[in-house]
């Protein structure tokens, strides 16, 4: 809403500074956006809240002011007409579109007189563009008072209006020329005929006031704030009329306002007779007179200040709350201009605003923890985080959405949800996997010659179960590509490959077991892994399949894994062990064995054998050796023998590690490396 | 000195092929074990001197000791060399500190990460635990019981992502709250980190953003108390006692009286977060009584802090994820 100062001034006189204005109105609601003197006057810009559409006026927004600064306003002047009724406008309204409806018919108007240039400069310092005077003085009285009107030109009408919901198909072209062909149960005004306006949004072109009318109706209505709002989005118009009347007008004031349109007409221009013609719901009537009872203990229990009695009650009379008063009760009357008060609560919020928060002094007594039973977040992420960040690890944060259509090629159908208004078709789909964030970020990386990455995401992926329900589950996913590090002092840098990344996660979830797995979502090579906790699958890893690169123009090997943290994956305790007083011994194995076989399968079966003594165990090298068999690989195991209770002998290791090399003989034909 | 025995000299031979075969610090370890140690072959020869006649054992130990000395002196600079062989502190006279250290690079957290971390430690300290909830949601958590209405022209301040008629993405982290007054009975004091979404998207807004929303419901729980808290955070959280703060009313469905809190930032009243107490209606609505109980709620920008805090000044570059951008914040742990 933009506030024309001089304009405020005719109802508000003695106002400060504009600075110290535009502070007061926003230390009372009314948030200044920006201020500016030009040609047309002191603009301030206001931002009105949606509750308040009683200050989408002059008049409103002085009412408030009044109220902050404890001074009266003075009362805009009116005509002094008595104004003959008649039955032949309006043939029928009906009450649930509009339960007050209110026409006034001017005939014989002089409509050919140009606009006074105050009244020019003042719309036009409101953002209204001059039409004629006609539609012009309502525009002014709009701003005065809040109340849209609108005016037909009633030599084009055919017959009487009515106010009635549209018949499917019909047709209306309007002011902003375009055609509408209106859905059943549209709120229309129409002649015997024709669609004459979409009600309280935008008129018929057809029958639109102009300089040349000489007989016109002035329509001044109370429309029904949900049902204006909903057919404003339906056809998604939005006028100066509708933007008031779906936050809500005040239904009292039309003959009022219609006085104050006719004191314009008499003040520029002539006519030769008028006309007024009312249909209104007295159940909507009764409906509108609100009391609350208010209690001035609320006062203290919520807003933590006590404010005296005689202050409520002149603030309340200034905002033109009628009370009745017994010592701390007082009974309030709302006005029928204030849709936003209907409990003690929003009283409260008047008494706090008006007084201004800065009177509240700040407590922070009962800053201090409660007894609660709620249990917070599982925090898994928070201590992997540092650890990935210390192996040299980027978190990045990516949108939650994917392309449209882009998961089809991974995840089936079933399991996306697809938003139905995107805002755009690459951001048209809830993800079901962060990996494809992060091979985009990889490759945004990568066209900016960041080609050694390794980056993380911690994020919910959203999925559907086999009964279609939406499930949302917490994940981190990280991926690596490129060189392992710079290269620097004696410091060699290789090629980022699936061991790295492996070596990464042990180092982050120690517990976490890797198992061979086949065709993950986003991977189609063998080097690929679940990785399992507790028997159970909570993720994969491996290289990014072509499919995934090709779509995103990926050319170098990308490796990437994704981990459900849904779940508690650190153990909660750990039972400590008695440490052994005796030396360790240790002793290396290498052997050649066939190349199929996994390195763990050997650990595997050596433990399961639970030789005495033998209390770690560990693959330290594998190598291919081309004088010996291609299908053949040597594998180093290095050996650690400890005693808790006697220092070891040879003996005793000598003993286990012939039986060691027996048993891998025999389950894998392995030979002993010279 | 007459010449070692046949014995000893292959002894000192074969320790020489061992010691070229050594490959690692550990090599030498293990060898110099074997030869010295309480097992070694050089200390079982000594033992056997014992057995030997008297007039023996001087020649042989005098040979014994000699070998024991040149295998000794030969593993110790063998260990020696092999420990500085990487060891840039002894290859030169100069000892060069500005040389880079030896270092693989340290990642970096995400500027939102880092300032959630720092709101949630602050309201931590004052007694919020945080909880989380869906970020797809239906009507009711999200709009409904938080006193936003169909057809309400509340709604055109949350341009809302739908996925179907009724699942919706979740536009604050308020529906989180109603979880939560569903589930526990007051005293309640919670804290609701997490992303949220808008059907909105230019170079002030975006489409995914994160907030921090935070919950009293206790009884006596007033608007002096919500000043009080919001104002300690604003210092703490940017580490100025001196701020200019100022709250001034506005209008949330679900907070009566709500507030927006401004701080002034370059001599210029910027808006970081909206405040108020918790309507009645709301209260209600999840079945706590208003007259018995009453609380309050506030929501952080986390993009808009962040922001503030590190000088960004275009929200795009958070979700681009530049890694020149992001290492900018790898000194910040």
């Amino acid at each position: 809403m933009k506030l024309n100062v001089e304009w405020l001034k005719e109802v508000l006189p003695k106002i400060p500074s504009s600075t110290k204005l535009c502070d007061k109105l926003t230390s009372i609601g009314l948030e200044v956006s920006n201020f500016k003197k030009s040609k047309l006057g002191s603009i301030i810009d206001i931002d009105i809240t949606p509750n308040r559409p009683d200050c989408l006026s002059i008049s409103g927004i002085a009412r408030d002011l009044s109220t902050a600064y404890r001074q009266n306003t003075l009362t805009l002047k009116t005509a002094n007409t008595k104004i003959q009724k008649s039955n032949n406008i309006i043939k029928s309204v009906d009450k649930k579109i509009s339960p007050i409806y209110t026409c006034l018919q001017i005939n014989g108007i002089n409509n050919k007189i140009k606009t006074p240039i105050l009244i020019k400069n003042r719309l036009k310092s409101c953002g209204i563009t001059s039409i004629n005077l006609i539609v012009d003085i309502l525009n002014y009285v709009m701003i005065e008072l809040g109340q849209p009107f609108h005016a037909f030109d009633s030599d084009t009408l055919n017959g009487k209006l009515t106010v009635r919901f549209s018949k499917k198909n019909e047709k209306i072209i309007a002011l902003n020329d375009k055609k509408y062909t209106l859905k059943q149960d549209t709120p229309v005004i129409s002649d015997n005929t024709t669609i004459q306006a979409i009600a309280g949004i935008i008129g018929s072109i057809d029958s639109s006031v102009n300089t040349a009318s000489k007989n016109i109706i002035i329509e001044c209505a109370h429309f029904l704030p949900e049902l204006i709002r909903a057919t404003s989005k339906e056809y998604r118009v939005q006028t100066d009329s509708s933007y008031r009347f779906e936050r809500g007008v005040d239904p009292s004031t039309h003959e009022y306002t219609l006085l104050r349109i006719l004191y314009l007409i008499n003040k520029f221009t002539t006519y030769q007779d008028i006309k007024i013609c009312n249909h209104s719901d007295k159940s909507f009537n009764k409906s509108r007179k609100r009391k609350i009872n208010f209690n001035t203990k609320q006062v203290n229990r919520i807003l933590g200040k006590k404010i005296s009695n005689s202050e409520i009650k002149n603030i309340f009379k200034f905002l033109g709350f009628n009370s009745n008063q017994s010592k701390d009760k007082f009974t309030i009357t709302v006005p029928t201009y204030r849709f936003d008060i209907s409990n003690e609560y929003d009283l409260l919020e008047e008494l706090a605003r008006i007084i201004g928060f800065d009177e509240f002094k700040p407590q922070t007594t009962l800053s201090k923890h409660i007894d609660s039973k709620i249990k917070p977040i599982i925090c898994t992420s928070r201590k992997i985080i540092p650890s990935l960040v210390s192996r040299g690890y980027n978190e990045i944060k990516s949108y939650s959405f994917l392309p449209k259509e882009y998961q089809e090629k991974f995840v089936s159908k079933q399991s996306i949800n697809i938003i139905q208004n995107p805002i755009s078709e690459d951001k048209a789909e809830m993800r079901t996997s962060l990996i494809p964030s992060l091979v985009k970020t990889y490759q945004y990386n990568s066209n900016r010659q960041h080609n050694n990455v390794k980056i993380f995401e911690i994020g919910n992926i959203y999925q559907r179960d086999s009964k279609g329900k939406i499930v949302e589950t917490n994940n981190i996913a990280g991926l690596i590509s490129g060189q392992s590090s710079e290269a620097s002092l004696k410091l060699d840098s290789t090629t980022l490959d699936f061991y790295d990344l492996k070596g990464d996660l042990i180092s982050i979830l120690p517990t976490i077991i890797f198992k061979k797995a086949t065709k993950s979502k986003f991977f189609d090579t063998e080097v690929q892994a679940s990785i399992n906790l507790n028997n159970k699958q909570i993720g994969f890893c491996g290289e990014v399949s072509n499919l995934l690169c090709k779509t995103e123009s990926v050319e170098n090997k990308i490796y990437a894994f994704e981990i459900a943290l849904n779940q508690e994956i650190f153990p909660e305790n750990i039972k400590y062990t008695q440490i052994s007083q005796f030396p360790k011994i240790r002793r290396d194995l290498t052997i050649l064995i066939d190349d199929k076989i996994p390195g763990n399968d050997i650990i595997d079966i050596i433990i399961k054998q639970g030789y005495k003594y033998l209390i770690n165990i560990k693959i330290n090298d594998v190598f291919y050796d081309r004088k010996f068999d291609e299908t053949k690989k040597s594998i180093s195991l290095e050996f650690m023998f400890q005693n808790k209770n006697s220092t070891l002998v040879d003996t005793d290791v000598n003993f286990v590690m012939n039986k060691v090399l027996k048993l891998l003989q025999k389950e894998f034909n392995a030979k002993l490396r010279a | 000195m007459a010449p070692l025995s046949k014995k000893f000299s292959f002894l000192i031979t074969e320790f020489k092929n061992k010691l070229e075969e050594c490959n690692s610090y550990n090599d030498l370890i293990l060898l110099k074990s074997n030869y010295l140690g309480k097992k070694g072959k050089v200390t079982l020869e000594f033992n056997k001197i014992k057995e030997l006649k008297v007039e023996d054992r001087k020649n042989i130990g005098q040979d014994l000791n000699s070998v024991k000395t040149e295998i000794s002196s030969l593993i110790d600079d063998a260990i020696l060399q092999s420990k500085n062989k990487k060891s840039l502190t002894t290859a030169s006279n100069f000892f060069d500190v500005t040389l880079p250290g030896k270092n693989i690079g340290h990642g970096s957290r995400h500027p939102i990460s880092l300032t959630l971390e720092s709101i949630e430690t602050i309201l931590a300290h004052y007694g919020f635990i945080s909880v989380d909830g869906p970020e797809i949601e239906n009507d009711f958590f999200n709009f409904e019981a938080l006193n936003i209405p169909k057809n309400h022209p509340a709604r055109d301040m949350h341009d809302t992502f739908y996925l179907n008629d009724k699942m919706l993405l979740r536009t604050h982290t308020s529906s989180v709250q109603i979880h939560t007054m569903l589930n526990e009975k007051p005293p309640i004091k919670i804290m609701t980190p997490g992303k949220v979404y808008r059907c909105d998207s230019d170079p002030t807004h975006s489409p995914m953003f994160h907030q921090v929303e935070g919950l009293y419901v206790d009884r006596n729980v007033n608007f002096c108390h919500l000043k009080g808290l919001l104002i300690k955070f604003l210092q703490e959280f940017f580490n100025n006692e001196k701020m200019e703060i100022r709250f001034r009313p506005s209008y949330f469905p679900f907070t009566e009286p709500s507030a927006e809190i401004d701080i002034k930032f370059k001599g210029k009243w910027l808006e970081v977060l909206g405040c108020g107490m918790v309507h009645p209606n709301v209260l209600t609505n999840v079945g706590i009584n208003h007259k018995k109980y009453s609380g309050y709620a506030f929501g952080i920008g986390v993009e808009r802090l962040a922001m503030l805090k590190f000088g960004i000044t275009d929200l795009k570059v958070f979700f681009e994820n530049d890694i020149t951008f992001l290492s900018q914040f790898s000194d910040i742990r």
